[in-house]
């Protein structure tokens, strides 16, 4: 268009031989990670390998919150990592992520759910999170539309408030590490699949893909809710996880009438105005294992009817798009990041469940000194695989919004 | 994402009238000589099979029945035993 040639935020290049590690699946975990493997390490002899397009699976699904209010002591300091590294990635890969820190709202809609909050924002705080605990009038004041009356559902005690949190453009994330890999040598090879994994003697020797053959010595899968049927399918290693689709949704554009993310566990539904103006709302999994992706009349029938009880100006309102992504459920709630076992040189990072989006900048920067150094950083120890074994699950299901594939 | 499943006393009904049981491991593990790593095979791990898997349910607001059967898990269908896992 008037002669300027279109440029292109990142490159496609030839797919080399050899790579000195391949990681499977184009996603916002892939992606962190080999930007990562570049920047801190020197890296750079680094391949993504993606069966679709960049973007396709959870990085451009998900409904974009953030925040760092999770149950534990190990996961708190994980997502607060993640949570102050979007301004750095800002300014870092030079890309307007759109962090909108408006802070996060769960209501609460019982005692025992108050007293569940109390204990969290115990940890949180104690990790210097900011979360306070308000009552219901408190958060009426913050959020007017909502409807504090005794006369609904579920009707609402109080509230976890959790400035630090928010939104964070989802796609603008994509971009901007796709545009960071290709300025530190990255290869992104989209329509690529990755067919069969080689190991010999016990460590990975190459990856074979749709497009070839490549050799390199570490592997790692960051393919989200495909992971676990990949990881089986070419390795034969089992995972304690069930992949269930979850869907999302937003209503017809409308005035700014919501300038927090709120969330509730009891209506199983979450709402935030996007800068368009219109209502994205979601939460509902499905309650057995699929790869559909597909809405169903069950549950927008039911966000409609938990949307119009607590927020009741949404009343009559229409949904404009609905869509549905993958969450890998692990049975505690929290993620596997683990490596050099079974295999030497394989690596995995799944069953982030709904938490992929949340966690993904740092879990690309720990991921990423796992990989080039070889040993677990102590950040992502407790997440190993073998703590099902060892019956050392986390703590993570006495979280206030809990879904497993097991409810 | 209608499902119906085949219930084996009450016949073809909504999915919703079921719940999911897991994967079909086969046959609990014998209590004798059970190490931890085998059953937490059995009780958490998971082929996560993109296609036709055999799985349990249970017809909890019906019968109350137990039992397996074969479901597409790309398309969310039920379908009919694959000929290989007869």
């Amino acid at each position: 268009m008037l002669g300027l040639a279109k440029k292109r935020i990142w490159k496609s290049n030839p797919m080399k031989f050899s790579y000195d590690a391949v990681i499977i699946g184009g996603g916002l975990h892939g992606l962190a990670t080999a930007y990562y493997l570049a920047r801190n390490h020197g890296m750079q002899n680094v391949a993504i390998i993606e069966k679709r397009f960049i973007g396709f699976g959870g990085a451009g699904r998900n409904t974009a919150i953030v925040r760092a209010n999770q149950r534990t002591q190990y996961n708190v300091p994980l997502y607060k990592e993640a949570l102050d590294l979007w301004p750095v990635l800002t300014k870092e890969l030079d890309f307007n992520l759109m962090f909108n820190n408006c802070g996060n709202l769960n209501l609460m809609h019982s005692e025992a759910a108050m007293k569940a909050a109390r204990m969290t924002i115990a940890t949180a705080q104690f990790h210097g999170v900011e979360s306070h605990l308000i009552d219901a009038k408190q958060a009426k004041e913050m959020v007017p539309a909502l409807n504090i009356s005794e006369d609904i559902t579920f009707p609402i005690h109080g509230a976890m408030y959790h400035p630090p949190g928010g939104i964070v453009r989802h796609d603008a994330v994509v971009w901007g590490l796709a545009k960071g890999c290709t300025k530190h040598g990255v290869h992104i090879h989209q329509q690529t699949e990755a067919t069969a994994i080689d190991a010999e003697d016990g460590k990975i020797t190459g990856v074979q893909t749709s497009r070839g053959r490549i050799r390199t010595p570490r592997v790692l899968v960051t393919a989200g809710g495909y992971s676990a049927g990949l990881i089986y399918h070419l390795l034969g290693i089992k995972l304690p996880i069930a992949v269930l689709t979850i869907q999302a949704m937003v209503t017809q554009p409308l005035k700014p009438l919501l300038d927090h993310v709120v969330s509730s566990g009891a209506y199983h539904c979450y709402a935030n105005q996007t800068l368009k103006g219109e209502i994205a709302t979601g939460a509902h999994m499905d309650q057995w294992p699929n790869y559909t992706t597909q809405n169903t009349a069950h549950y927008i029938k039911h966000q409609a009817e938990a949307l119009s009880d607590w927020l009741p100006c949404l009343r009559g309102v229409k949904f404009m798009r609905i869509w549905g992504g993958l969450a890998d459920m692990t049975p505690d709630m929290a993620p596997i990041m683990d490596g050099n076992d079974p295999i030497e040189g394989f690596y995995m990072d799944c069953g982030w469940g709904y938490f992929g989006f949340k966690s993904c900048s740092a879990v690309g920067k720990h991921m990423a000194a796992y990989m080039a150094t070889g040993s677990c950083p102590d950040m992502l120890k407790p997440f190993n695989l073998r703590r099902y074994e060892t019956h050392q699950l986390m703590g993570e299901t006495a979280e206030l919004v809990c879904y497993t594939p097991n409810n | 994402m209608a499902l119906t499943l085949t219930c084996p006393v009450c016949g073809k009904r909504n999915g919703y009238e079921f719940r999911y049981g897991g994967e079909d491991k086969g046959p609990r593990p014998a209590q004798e000589g059970l190490t931890p790593k085998a059953w937490c095979d059995y009780v958490h791990m998971n082929k996560c099979t993109a296609g036709v898997q055999k799985e349990w349910w249970v017809h909890r607001d019906g019968c109350g029945s137990w039992f397996t059967t074969y479901r597409d898990t790309i398309q969310n269908l039920e379908v009919e035993q694959p000929e290989a896992s007869e």
